[in-house]
């Protein structure tokens, strides 16, 4: 019975599942020698990944159709040099070892030219340890998320962001509540890995210090009274301004859970969870969200004086289905925006080399809906540095202080916070950069 | 002291959960010997129906009703047409240990992926039915509103209520013959297979409590892959094996200690505890009573 | 006598062709391939600890997982701070892995069926998030494990995930060949007879309670290899790199191979590799509508699950012998 009855089996069965292997492999195409990877006579092939399901994904899963819509736009205006930008998109639920399977997927089995905007901080970390893009000179574009360590050039090469990173936000907004708020307890709650710890290290940079300090687990926010133990510590601490800064679905939690612990501090609302839409889609009344602090580097989603706005609501209503207009949408169209001048930039002959040098050499110079300037160069990988603050209104929506956008700039390290003088640049024609 | 109070209100309220889970998962164990993982699929099921009934008749209580009968539906034929079929085909062997948790595991993946096929992932939300305002006391406010306390008075109606049906009633005789010796209940004219499906059924619904009931609690979103919901599972399991797996006492007593010792290491220590303080418990309460908490040292090993 | 020793031998030449198979295969498969071959051995290793578990000693752990996890962060700790070989890594997370296992199977013994799946359960869910509390274990972000790029004899073309699959099928064969070996060993007897009836075995002269505290170590100790190979693939430790959805992975690869029986791992793992990848495919197909494409995998899987279950309950291989033993039967006695 046993032996080699049971050995041929074991054969067998290994002979077939490698001739399975390979013979569903996809044949190793011949590249012409003047064609990239990801690039044709026709198409752009770009790739991110995200949640799309799952915990964290409320509110970011609205980001790929975004930057699709805007692609598309582009596309039904002649594309790029006469190709066609498509996105595939791929979802990791927020777990970083899935982030890495998809990512080998995109860059292994779907063969795109670079990756646009993954998202998270712990997910992008894990990519570039273990598919390490920068060594295979994959370009890995304005990453969704603000963690500062990616504005590193010697360790992430081909990588480039595009937030604010979390320090500099973390900065900023020290500065606004020592100047608004010195007297006051003022509480924290944040996730509890390199995001939050980033926000931390801007924090102490600043010199800013909390009453109270509530780390909460990722993915936590779900299991039943755990957000309530959040509150509970924060108000015994008698926190009287309280900083969020988590994901969006905790962020709602903390909110809905201290409404209803009738538990009511000043509340400021960092920028990845700062979302009032998806806030508000997730329970909380838009009652609880009056008079809170928020920030963003863009403009606000219902200034319709701004041009941006305008031309992102237009191509939302006619290339996105008429979804909602929210920040996320925002943020996906101005990345997409961004995506398809570097394209433009890297001129004829588009590879991955001459995107990252069209980056470095013209970002700063880029047109974006931002209202701080890009800082691209050939040391710096850092896209947008500042916030300006404000404050939701009774329907929910980020307006900005004083009616006008008071730009806060600074940088990852210990310079100083100061009011920008920045004054942006028009919109190209129609939207459609040169 | 009042962070005390409330700690204790919030252990109390998730305890309730927990219990409501428990109670499920010990029902089905006690008259299958199974233990269901696709129960959380079902309270997901069930939950989603419960949602759509808001919808059409605008009225919480209703949809809750609604939810548990269709809750003891889909279980009932679950067990009548899943899993009598597996224990036909599996009745021995190592597999027979592992197979009717694999397979109810496989029924959890399908009606997941089935819900978001159909209904989509995106968040749907059931409001409360009654206020979540935590009532106050002296100018604090606790960490206890009114539907906490419905939340607390179910999972006490129901555990008392099956208590009762166990104890007291013809049904529950049969309910727990069949499960201790199904060949014996047989000779004795119990239809034992009818039965174990009663069983089910009633754990169908109490999990579809836990669900209607915790949506609201919570963020409110219900989605086809709330982690909350395996979470839930998870949770529920370990406070079943701490109260002892055999009675349904031990169920709410389990759900409510590992509540409250949750909500006391979560705010008096850290809250990034979480999963670390379930498995510590679970542990303790193992090496000090192996059998649970109400469970009885017995002859008949699982 | 000399029957086995035969046996032997010709076992070991056949693992020693497989290996020269499975490295020309790697020569000749685009590099998504190879670095699924590498995930395809961690999975074959992993079932193979959950079949000695579940299929020989009768034990069900439902949080295998958190075996993988001691043994990737034993594996990442010895290379990081020791500055160790990649091969004495692998043989630390082996030994970390085993001695949980030790422990964990000596409480185990205690505790039966459903306790011990909750024990497990609940150690899969707390374990890796211990790593959030104490900071050399590095945390949420977890510890870098680099095994380092291919050496340079190997040629400028040699990418780093062939190298990864050479070591992770290298350890995927040794570690099947001594497993093969234990279970046929007294050993291997001791549990089967164990898991048949523990009164007679028990009359027999076989300590339960020794027993099934081997098989959980030795178990643990091949969940901690393929923890280790994991690491490798993925180049980092983290808690979020073992989730509970591993756990129940390996129970589903156990069952798809076919739980009481060594020889269908292949199956398992490779099913378990395969699955998502024709789903992907399928949905493509279908047009590629964002509800296809997230929710057609978990629905594939899913069914396939159960239709093996109900199907196949024991497993293609068992099937498939007691299928040829019933037509062999049948010809036999016409």
């Amino acid at each position: 019975m046993f032996g080699l009855n049971r050995g041929r089996l074991l054969v067998a069965t290994a002979v077939l599942a490698t001739s399975g292997l390979t013979l569903s492999a996809m044949p190793a195409q011949a590249l012409s020698p003047h064609q990239e990877v990801g690039v044709s006579s026709t198409e752009i092939k770009l790739g991110v990944t995200l949640p799309m399901t799952g915990t964290a994904s409320p509110g970011y899963n609205k980001v790929p159709s975004a930057m699709k819509a805007y692609f598309d736009y582009v596309n039904a205006n002649g594309g790029v040099g006469g190709k066609k930008i498509t996105l595939v998109v791929k979802d990791d639920q927020y777990v970083p070892t899935l982030a890495v399977a998809k990512t080998n997927e995109l860059i292994l089995k779907d063969k795109v030219f670079a990756l646009l905007a993954p998202l998270g901080t712990a997910n992008n970390k894990a990519v570039a340890a273990a598919v390490n893009p920068g060594r295979r000179g994959v370009p890995v574009l304005f990453v969704n998320t603000g963690y500062s360590g990616f504005a590193n050039k010697k360790l992430f090469p081909t990588t480039f962001s595009l937030l604010p990173s979390y320090i500099v936000e973390a900065k900023i907004m020290a500065q606004y509540l020592k100047e608004n708020f010195s007297d006051k307890k003022i509480g924290l709650l944040y996730q509890d890995d390199d995001f939050g710890d980033d926000a931390l290290a801007g924090f102490k940079q600043a010199g800013l210090n909390f009453a109270v300090k509530v780390p909460y687990a990722s993915g936590s926010q779900g299991v039943a009274g755990v957000p309530a133990t959040w509150i509970t510590k924060l108000s015994a601490a008698g926190a009287e301004v309280v900083v969020l800064f988590g994901v969006s679905s905790a962020t709602g939690a903390a909110l809905a859970t201290a409404a209803g612990m009738k538990f009511a501090p000043k509340w400021v609302l960092g920028s990845v969870g700062g979302d009032a839409t998806t806030i508000k889609a997730l329970g909380v009344p838009a009652g609880v969200l009056y008079n809170a602090t928020g920030a963003s580097f863009l403009p606000a989603t219902t200034d319709t004086t701004d041009e941006y706005i305008k031309l992102f609501q237009d191509i939302n209503t006619n290339y996105n289905k008429g979804a909602v207009f929210d920040n996320n949408v925002l943020v996906g169209m101005n990345t997409a925006f961004v995506t398809v001048q570097a394209l433009k930039a890297a001129g004829p002959n588009l590879t991955r080399k001459s995107l990252i040098t069209a980056i470095e050499k013209k970002g700063a110079t880029f047109a974006s809906a931002g209202l701080t300037p890009l800082m691209f160069s050939a040391t710096s990988h850092v896209g947008y540095a500042g916030y300006w603050f404000g404050t939701y209104g009774p329907t929910g929506d980020l307006k900005p202080n004083g009616g006008t956008y008071t730009m806060y700039t600074t940088d990852s390290a210990a310079g100083a916070v100061v009011k920008s003088t920045y004054s942006r640049p028009a919109m190209p024609a129609k939207g459609l950069p040169n | 002291m009042y962070q005390f109070i409330n700690t204790v209100l919030i252990g109390v309220t998730s305890g309730a959960i927990y219990s409501l889970m428990a109670i499920a998962l010990v029902l089905v164990w006690r008259s299958t010997r199974v233990v269901n993982f696709a129960q959380a699929g079902m309270a997901l099921l069930s939950t989603y129906i419960g949602y759509e009934c808001i919808q059409r008749f605008h009225s919480f209580w209703l949809a809750l009703l609604i939810a548990m009968i269709a809750g003891a539906g889909i279980a009932a034929v679950v067990d009548s047409v899943f899993m009598r079929t597996l224990f036909r085909r599996v009745s021995h062997g190592p597999i027979a240990g592992v197979a009717p948790i694999i397979a109810t595991l496989g029924l959890l993946g399908l009606i997941r992926a089935g819900l978001g096929l159909f209904v989509g992932n995106a968040d749907v939300s059931i409001r409360p039915p009654v206020s979540n305002i935590g009532y106050t006391i002296s100018g604090h406010t606790l960490a206890f509103s009114p539907l906490k306390l419905v939340i607390v008075c179910a999972a006490m109606i129901l555990m008392l209520a099956l208590s009762i049906l166990f104890s007291k009633t013809n049904i529950g005789l049969s309910l727990r013959a069949s499960a201790f010796s199904p060949e014996i209940a047989r000779l004795a004219g119990v239809k034992v297979d009818r039965i174990r499906t009663l069983g089910w059924a009633i754990a169908g619904a109490a999990g579809a409590a836990a669900g209607m009931l915790q949506t609201p609690n919570g963020t409110g979103a219900l989605s086809p892959d709330s982690l909350d919901f395996s979470l839930l599972l998870v949770f529920g399991f370990i406070a079943a094996v701490i109260g002892g797996l055999e009675s349904l006492l031990g169920a709410v007593l389990g759900g409510l200690l590992l509540g409250l010792v949750l909500a006391f290491v979560l705010t008096y220590i850290s809250g990034s505890l979480v999963f670390i303080t379930a498995f510590v418990l679970l542990i303790i309460v193992l090496l000090v009573r192996p059998q649970g908490i109400i469970g009885m040292k017995r002859g008949r090993r699982a | 006598m000399p029957r086995i020793k035969s046996t032997n031998f010709t076992r070991l030449l056949f693992f020693i062709v497989l290996g020269v198979a499975l490295f020309l295969l790697g020569n000749r498969v685009d590099e998504l391939r190879v670095y699924q071959g590498a995930t395809l051995a961690m999975y074959v290793i992993a079932i193979s600890s959950i079949i000695l578990l579940t299929g020989y000693s009768g034990q069900v752990s439902l949080g295998h997982g958190a075996m993988l996890a001691i043994g990737g962060y034993a594996a990442a700790l010895s290379h990081e701070h020791l500055g160790l070989p990649i091969w004495i890594c692998f043989s630390i997370a082996v030994l970390a892995a085993a001695a949980a296992g030790a422990v964990l199977g000596t409480a185990a013994a205690r505790l039966s069926g459903p306790y011990l799946a909750g024990t497990t359960l609940a150690l899969a869910v707390g374990l890796p998030s211990i790593a959030n509390q104490f900071p050399i274990l590095g945390g949420e972000q977890g510890l870098l494990f680099d095994v380092g790029a291919p050496p340079a004899r190997l040629g400028a073309d040699f990418t780093q995930y062939k190298w990864y699959f050479w070591i992770a099928a290298l350890a995927a064969l040794i570690a099947i060949w001594w497993l093969q070996n234990i279970l046929r060993s007294r050993y291997g007897r001791t549990w089967r007879a164990v898991r048949g009836n523990e009164v007679a075995a028990e009359l027999a002269g076989i300590h339960i309670g020794k027993s099934k505290t081997l098989a959980f170590t030795v178990s643990s100790g091949l969940a901690g290899l393929a923890g280790g190979v994991l690491a490798m693939t993925i180049s980092t430790v983290s808690p979020s790199a073992f989730p509970l959805s591993l756990s129940f992975s390996l129970l589903t690869g156990a069952v798809l191979a076919g739980v009481s029986t060594l020889s269908g791992v292949i199956i398992g793992a490779l099913t378990l590799v395969a699955t998502p990848e024709i789903a992907d495919a399928i949905s493509r197909r279908l047009g590629n509508s964002e509800n296809v494409t997230t929710n057609l995998p978990g629905l594939l899987v899913s069914a396939l699950l159960i239709l093996v279950v109900l199907l196949v309950p024991n497993g293609p291989v068992e099937q498939w012998r007691k299928f040829r033993a019933r037509s062999l039967h049948e010809v036999t006695h016409r």
